[in-house]
């Protein structure tokens, strides 16, 4: 595997990712702005809006015919949030052309597809289709209210809600339902425009790719429309130490109740803080042999899942377990118990290895899946890091006991969600 | 080992079956840094009331056994946890139980072969005592609890109860609190001793290898047990037809959500072939370029792609398609209309395009060992062969899925199942 990253022009890159390992191709293009509340619905609906017509294929059925006719390309899109900026994601996987029944070339058609989806959608009068945008308008509404349907990630968005109260990275990614009604076709054009010309772009083809693959995005027209910016990302202040969490608790119809707790770091001039902090919290709450899953379920069954994640770019750890309701007091004090263990140097060399190990399979598992692939190298670009997969691992195996302790002290409560009855 | 291949997609595959009866199936993927090993057993929640072959005794045992008895299998007589021991070593470990099979499996880049002397060596050594089993209820409760607050899982469950009478599909995998309640270590050794003997068993290697290497090492681990005859299970017969129309249930959930379900007659022969012209009608009528999605769409009846599916094993064979709708009527009621349209006149350009979309479908599913290997193992719980889904594709012609259109998406043998929200 190897990336080969082009600028095409200032503010949009292309990266080329070579790999033999896989039946597809795999193309997408990343669309990155600043997360504001002003914004965000909006956004959320273009990036749904952009799938239901392009100037060549005006409707979905078209845009499915064409992709079935392709054997089966996959048209994907999603909303997401890194740190305090929203980005749009659209994918189109192809089958290599070496396993089509008879030879065809639809790499070449899937990157024209893909690029007019995006750049060069359906317009009536110059804007989008009324009834395209009254229906995507509907559909984000239905998935902003359907956020109660899954528990488990209901709590830990509620969560950062309110750990992040009036701050970037509580904004929820699909927006807010109040904010639908101001849009209009009009305005929404507007918007489309003003964000294809401003938005950081990034283009990734991953797969066996017999040519450069960056001369046809030059040539495309589509591209050559695209006027060069300057990308200004978001990046507010990390969270700090708070003298005493705050506890949140809310009723909804459950029969478990859904823990949740938000840490906090405040890292002091700390090099390599996410590599350390990336052991402590495998060790923490990281898989099978972690403290959480060895005393919150093995020992006291209290619990089917139970775990941890740190999110590097808020430099923060939720832990969280789903327990029996009148259990709350007993896993709070568990799990309070470990991360005093933690802090006390309270774990082994062999933790710290079986840590590192998990940590190093995933690395590992990186370039045996595309679109993880893809979104390893978006994270560097964001980070504005370029660290190969090989000085990733290496930074995880440097980790030494001392500096976990240390990174532990440095690690506090800041919030705690109890989702119950 | 009988190699058989798809020069297709270029992949090949070796099958043994050892002396002991446990089939083997290796493949070879060169260009992967990956292996992925997984060892399942036909013991699924399905079977609860069987012979014991040794003994000749009938037992029928509580729901949710074969869940119970995965969670247990890790724990070992020196004390420590195999499922641990596997990820200390950096290794991917699993289980999961379904309705027809139970599978232990991991994956890796490093330490496999470690990996593989462990996973044989929990899964050959039972070890339940009092204590230990006792300890699983309250893990095993709060997985209860966790699925009795799922709608989607609710809506599944409510669609068997809709099709089936009797089926065993019925029940669900973990069982109830009441039922897991009886399960003491004499019941987990009788399933343990009928259902993991070798000859119920298939194992399952992708990765980066060489086959001969690979089935030499397996043997290495192989504990000698006596030959065992067939395992009798008993199933209730099931009657014809499906038991209810239409259930209901309400939940939190934002919007309904909706299942409609076709029971089917558990297919005896062909079973590639039609599943594969099930994939194209299910497609054709209900996929993301058919009439009957994009009529629902405009009218803001529905929001999302459904979900497609045809289940099947010896004992049950459904199709099932699923989504989420402010007027589940209204859809099921298109849905009507689709077919019997689509049973009047099929589109000749419709089907073949339809057709190449399913072809790339199967070839998309080698992309990772996991999934290759997983597939292979519950292919060949039911008797199939993988590769056949490529293999017999070009043979699928419009004369049989018409057959297969008529024969199996009839109304009389069609339910619904609907999760809507709680009116308060």
């Amino acid at each position: 595997m190897s990336e080969q990253k082009t600028i095409i022009k200032p503010g949009i890159q292309f990266h080329q990712i070579q790999t033999n390992k896989f039946k597809t191709n795999l193309l997408a293009v990343f669309l990155t702005v600043p997360i504001t509340k002003e914004h965000v619905t909006e956004n959320a609906v273009i990036g749904t809006l952009l799938k239901s017509g392009s100037r060549t294929m005006p409707n979905q059925e078209k845009i499915n015919e064409t992709l079935e006719g392709m054997y089966g390309a996959v048209l994907d899109s999603g909303i997401e949030k890194t740190g305090d900026n929203q980005v749009l994601k659209f994918y189109i996987e192809v089958i290599d052309d070496n396993f089509l029944p008879k030879k065809e070339d639809i790499l070449t058609k899937a990157l024209q597809v893909l690029l007019e989806i995006v750049f060069d959608p359906y317009l009536e009068k110059g804007i989008f289709k009324a009834e395209y945008v009254e229906n995507e308008k509907e559909k984000i509404k239905q998935i902003i209210e359907s956020k109660i349907d899954n528990k488990a990630a209901y709590a830990i968005d509620r969560c950062i809600e309110n750990m992040y109260e009036n701050k970037a990275y509580s904004i929820y990614r699909y927006g807010y339902v109040e904010d639908l009604a101001k849009i209009t076709p009009e305005n929404l054009y507007e918007a489309y425009i003003k964000l294809i010309h401003s938005c950081k772009i990034d283009i990734f083809a991953s797969g066996n790719l017999q040519e450069d693959l960056s001369k046809k995005i030059q040539e495309s027209p589509i591209i050559k429309a695209l006027p060069e910016r300057k990308v200004n990302l978001l990046k507010e202040e990390n969270l700090s130490r708070i003298p005493k969490p705050k506890i949140v608790e809310e009723h909804r119809e459950v029969t478990q109740g859904k823990l949740v707790i938000g840490l906090v770091a405040t890292p002091e001039q700390q090099q390599n803080f996410n590599y350390i902090t990336m052991v402590y919290n495998a060790i923490l709450g990281g898989g099978a042999n972690s403290k959480l899953f060895q005393n919150v379920r093995e020992k006291a069954s209290l619990a089917y899942t139970t775990s941890s994640n740190f999110v590097k770019m808020k430099e923060n750890i939720f832990i969280r377990a789903g327990i029996e309701i009148q259990n709350y007091e007993k896993a709070m004090q568990i799990i309070e118990e470990q991360l005093q263990a933690m802090k006390n140097g309270d774990f082994s060399q062999e933790d710290i290895q079986n840590a590192k190990n998990l940590l190093l399979s995933t690395i590992e598992g990186i370039e045996e899946e595309q679109d993880a692939e893809i979104s390893y190298y978006f994270g560097q670009e964001i980070a504005g890091n370029a660290l190969t997969l090989e000085e990733y691992k290496k930074k995880i195996e440097e980790v030494s006991k001392e500096q976990i302790q240390q990174v532990a002290n440095q690690i506090s409560v800041h919030t705690i969600y109890f989702l119950r009855d | 080992m009988k190699k058989i291949e798809s020069t297709l997609i270029k992949e090949q595959a070796y099958v043994e079956k050892l002396e002991n009866g446990l089939t083997v199936i290796l493949i070879p993927k060169p260009f992967t840094n990956k292996k992925y090993a997984i060892w399942g057993t036909k013991f699924g929640s399905i079977d609860n009331h069987f012979i014991v072959p040794t003994t000749g005794k009938e037992i029928q045992v509580p729901d949710g056994v074969a869940h119970y008895l995965e969670h247990k299998m890790f724990e070992q007589e020196n004390g420590k946890n195999s499922l641990d021991v596997l990820m200390s070593l950096g290794v991917e470990a699993n289980a999961y139980t379904t309705n027809n099979h139970t599978a232990y499996l991991f994956e890796c880049t490093n330490h496999f072969h470690e990996a593989l002397a462990e996973l044989m060596d929990y899964v050959q050594h039972p070890y339940f005592t009092d204590e230990n089993v006792e300890k699983e209820r309250g893990i095993i409760g709060q997985e209860i609890r966790m699925y009795d607050d799922e709608p989607s899982w609710k809506l599944y469950m409510n669609a068997m109860e809709c099709l089936y009478h009797q089926n065993p599909i019925r029940i669900d995998i973990a069982g109830t609190q009441e039922s897991i309640s009886k399960i003491n270590k004499e019941t987990l050794y009788d399933c343990y001793n009928t259902f993991y003997h070798p000859s119920n068993m298939v194992m399952v290697v992708c990765g980066n290898f060489k086959p001969e290497e690979m089935l030499q090492e397996i043997q290495s681990h192989i504990i000698h047990k006596p030959l065992q005859s067939t395992i009798t299970r008993i199933y209730p017969k099931e009657e014809q037809g499906i038991c209810q129309k239409y259930k209901e249930q309400e939940m939190e959930v934002s919007m309904p959500i909706f299942m409609i379900g076709f029971k089917d007659e558990t297919p005896k022969q062909e079973q590639v072939k039609k599943h594969i012209a099930i994939e194209i009608l299910l497609n054709m009528l209900a996929g993301k370029s058919s009439h009957l999605y994009q009529t629902l769409y405009k009218q803001q009846l529905l929001f999302s792609s459904l979900d497609l599916d045809y289940e099947f094993s010896e004992q049950y064979a459904h199709i099932l398609i699923a989504g989420q709708s402010k007027e589940p009527k209204k859809v099921q009621e298109q849905l009507l209309y689709e077919i019997q349209k689509l049973k009047e006149n099929m589109p000749e350009e419709y089907f073949e395009r339809i057709k190449k979309k399913v072809y790339g479908d199967y070839v998309a599913e080698y992309n990772t060992v996991g999934d290759i290997a997983r597939m292979f193992l519950s292919d060949t719980m039911k008797g199939i062969q993988t590769f056949d889904y490529i293999e017999q594709y070009a043979s699928v012609n419009k004369e049989y899925v018409k057959k297969v259109l008529a024969e199996n998406f009839d109304e009389k043998n069609m339910i619904m199942s609907v999760v809507k929200e709680k009116n308060s």
